[in-house]
């Protein structure tokens, strides 16, 4: 598993990422109950090759969620807790004067940012200086510190979570940083038979040991060539359009804009919103046995994809409308194009 | 396409159509269109026919560049089979009008999706996926050519309106002119044949005056006469020869019947000076008459079947005499109804001239009669309406003829136009006159003295094959009260009693 594309047949590596990504759901579903389409989407965006982001309140298992995909797939974790008087330093990792053998020299201490799985626990609580220096990290996947600049080795993924409550004294992302992150998943409470299976076993004495996929050393390969494997899915010229008919209907202003997105839309997506729609399209067409592009697959990725990249104006606020029922209005009156 | 066939050639259909329709509708229910709304209606059915075939052509022609659309084909076939836009994708990866890029964004993967895409074509019964389905298009397309067609009758039956009385004349003239037509012997017979249908356009058509309409008649009439006159002198030559004396005596028997009632119409004519459009009739009636003696002695000599087919014609032409003289009466009766700008009242009044002797030997004289309803005046200032106009110009003849009556409040009666009493063994609707309180009747023209004051006889006359026959009137109520209350004045009421 996780061998080199060239050693095996095309068929043989989509049947292994399927099997693969079965796999890591049902480990992590070992420890976390429910959310099963929160850590789908973590996966996809591992796979993807973007960064996630979670909001939900804590306790949810956000923490051990990502600990969790982290120990199933071999990879490294790091947390890190945004507070206030988080510095960028404290996160990227700073020059450290050392003497060794009779000279003193700095030498570079990384910071919690080298990682290949980066949990960002309440990222909206620290400064906007600090926010930003996960912002190189994300995007180029290197950070530089004192002029040179450290490669993060892939794959690697920032999970961040924020609270929708308690927003005093925090710091909302953004709009450009939001951008960056590929998915927003919102995490719900769990429900009541969910909630059972939780004090069941935490509460208890059984442990629930995790079967890691691959060996830590071979893991970022085999990870890297599954996301190779999303890369080669193909797309057809329509759906395409259709992508990008549904990033100008969400866009105030541009081509065939529907009337509640200019009504209640200060700005849309990005380029890197279609970039998302077609990632994660290619993975659930993967997920679904195909190696092309269906409109079910990107009908299923517009709502997690854009829904953080939609600003909504004052009205909408004050009417009490949500990204999502736009996005849903969309996909219901967008015409998928038969030429 | 096929969805545009039917309602389209249904459309155009019925606006080639329409005219054809519309004489049929006309001879069987006595019902048209006016000729400008026919042509409207007909323009507006061809164009939205060829509207509607040019719709589809261009539909079919979009259809066909989409189905020569390689990418596009994939997709109809995708969505015929539900196949997660595979064949597209496939479709777009070996798209053969664009090899080169096609082969460029072909992955690792593509080998999957070509055995993908083969397999799914393998299962396409081409034969069952498209069918060629003419029922279901066809059955679509003739609801709404049915929808199409009720609208347009509908609208037909909103612009469709009863026949004028020149439509009804103008119509038997047409008949009468494929009758003549039909059994002519002669170039003659097929010229006035022609001149009759011109005249019977004319009789139709709004935009003539009035003059130009009676001057079309009078035409056709002459030529009818001449016609007549032509076929008698000829008949006459062969009578003598054969020495039929009842044939003779038949003729002449029918001559001065028609000339004893001319002459008493004639006097009644000369104090009346009623309107034109009441000697009109009267002419005819006389003439009719003697024709009717003269039919009859010829058949009395007659001696064989081509005496049947000289008969047949005369009777035609007869019809014809009598049908142009009703037309003309028409056109005048109309004209008197609807009087040109010249015909102010008081201008006219009294100036009905006496006929020139020679000049139209059937026209009545000025005088008044004073047993016309019609010399009554009316209380008040247009009185002087009602006082007679024949003989002048028709446009200046403002006399109502039938209109007049006598009334306590001064309103006249109106008469409908086309009134007349139906032949012995004629069916149709008859004239109610059970409470008439006048009644007029259109008597034979009076053969007007001419060449000195001298009688002539009117041989130019149209000849009836049969008598008209006046209906009885119902018995006088004289004794009966008046069905009127008169206001009569509260101070006056009790002298009545």
């Amino acid at each position: 598993m996780g061998a080199a594309p060239q050693q095996i047949s095309p068929d043989q590596r989509v049947a292994d990422f399927r099997k693969i990504f079965s796999r890591a759901e049902s480990e992590v579903a070992r420890v976390i109950v429910g959310h099963r389409e929160v850590v789908r989407k973590m996966l996809t965006a591992l796979f993807c090759g973007g960064h996630i982001l979670i909001e939900g309140v804590p306790g949810l298992g956000k923490t051990l969620m990502v600990k969790a995909a982290s120990e199933t797939l071999g990879l490294s974790f790091k947390r890190i807790q945004f507070t206030p008087d988080l510095m960028p330093s404290d996160i990227i990792g700073t020059q450290v004067l050392t003497e060794a053998e009779g000279h003193r020299e700095f030498q570079f201490k990384e910071g919690p940012i080298f990682a290949h799985m980066v949990l960002g626990d309440e990222i909206n609580r620290a400064t906007p200086k600090t926010q930003s220096a996960v912002l190189e990290a994300m995007e180029e996947h290197q950070v530089t510190v004192f002029g040179t600049t450290y490669i993060l080795e892939p794959p690697y993924i920032v999970l961040a979570t924020q609270n929708p409550i308690e927003l005093e004294g925090t710091y909302p992302l953004p709009e450009a940083q939001m951008d960056r992150f590929i998915f927003k998943v919102v995490m719900g409470s769990p429900k009541p038979d969910e909630l059972r299976e939780i004090l069941n076993r935490t509460t208890g004495t059984a442990q629930n040991k995790i079967q890691p996929l691959f060996e830590p050393s071979h893991a970022p390969r085999a990870i890297e060539d599954l996301k190779a494997l999303v890369r080669e899915v193909m797309v057809a010229e329509p759906l395409e359009r259709y992508i990008i008919g549904v990033i100008g209907g969400c866009t105030p202003g541009g081509p065939g804009t529907l009337p509640e997105v200019s009504q209640y839309l200060r700005f849309g997506p990005s380029p890197r919103g279609a970039q998302a729609l077609i990632l994660c399209a290619k993975v659930n067409a993967l997920l679904a046995g195909r190696v092309s592009v269906s409109y079910d697959d990107i009908d299923d990725a517009i709502i997690p994809c854009l829904r953080h990249r939609l600003l909504l104006n004052f009205q909408a606020e004050a009417e009490s409308v949500t990204a999502e029922s736009i996005l849903e209005q969309v996909i219901k009156r967008l015409k998928k194009p038969r030429t | 396409m096929l969805c545009a066939v039917a309602p389209a050639l249904t459309a155009i259909a019925l606006g080639i159509l329409l005219q054809p329709i519309g004489d049929a509708t006309w001879a069987r229910y006595g019902y048209s269109l006016s000729p400008d709304r026919a042509n409207l209606l007909s323009l507006v059915l061809i164009a939205a026919g060829v509207a509607v075939i040019v719709a589809g052509a261009i539909m079919a022609f979009r259809a066909y560049r989409r189905a020569n659309d390689f990418v596009a084909a994939a997709a109809e076939l995708d969505d015929l089979l539900e196949c997660n836009q595979e064949i597209v994708t496939f479709a777009t990866l070996a798209n053969p009008s664009t090899p080169e890029s096609s082969r460029e964004r072909r992955t690792p993967l593509f080998p999957i999706l070509w055995r993908r895409a083969i397999a799914l074509f393998g299962g396409l019964d081409i034969r069952r996926e498209f069918k060629l389905e003419v029922g279901e298009p066809l059955k679509r397309s003739s609801i709404f050519a049915g929808v199409v067609a009720l609208a347009m009758v509908l609208a037909t039956l909103g612009l469709v309106r009863a026949p004028t009385p020149e439509n009804r004349e103008a119509a038997k003239l047409r008949t009468i002119a494929e009758e003549i037509a039909r059994t002519s012997t002669s170039a003659d017979d097929t010229a006035l044949a022609d001149n009759v249908r011109k005249a019977a356009d004319a009789l139709e058509n709004s935009k003539l005056p009035p003059e130009e309409k009676k001057a079309r008649l009078e035409e056709a009439m002459k030529q009818a006469r001449k016609a007549a006159e032509k076929r008698n002198n000829s008949q006459s030559g062969k009578n003598q020869g054969n020495g039929k004396s009842a044939s003779q005596n038949g003729k002449g028997s029918g001559n001065s019947k028609g000339q004893g009632n001319s002459s008493g119409s004639g006097s009644g004519q000369g104090k009346s000076g009623t309107g034109s459009g009441q000697n009109a009739g009267g002419n005819n009636s006389g003439p009719g008459k003697g024709g009717s003696a003269n039919n009859s002695g010829k058949n009395q000599g007659g001696n064989g079947s081509a005496k049947n087919d000289k008969n047949k014609s005369d009777q035609n032409n007869i019809e014809l005499q009598n049908e142009l003289a009703k037309a003309e009466a028409q056109v005048e009766t109309a004209n008197a109804k609807n009087p040109g700008p010249d015909s102010q009242p008081g201008n006219d009044k009294n100036q009905g001239g006496a006929n020139k002797p020679g000049d139209k030997s059937n026209q009545s004289g000025t005088q008044p009669d004073p047993n016309k309803p019609g010399d009554i005046p009316k209380p008040g200032a247009n009185g002087d309406r009602n006082l007679p106009n024949a003989g002048g110009n028709p446009k200046n003849n403002t006399d109502m003829g039938s209109n007049l009556g006598d009334t306590h409040l001064g309103e006249m009666p109106t008469s409908t136009n086309a009134q007349r009493f139906l032949k012995p063994g004629e069916k149709g609707s008859t004239v109610d006159i059970r409470d008439a309180r006048y009644v007029m009747f259109r008597l034979p023209g009076a053969p007007t003295t001419g060449n000195g004051g001298k009688t002539v006889l009117d041989t130019d006359r149209p000849k009836a094959t049969t008598a008209y026959v006046n209906a009885p009137l119902a018995p006088t109520r004289d004794d009966a009260p008046p069905d009127e209350r008169q206001l009569v004045p509260p101070r006056y009421r009790d002298m009545i009693h």
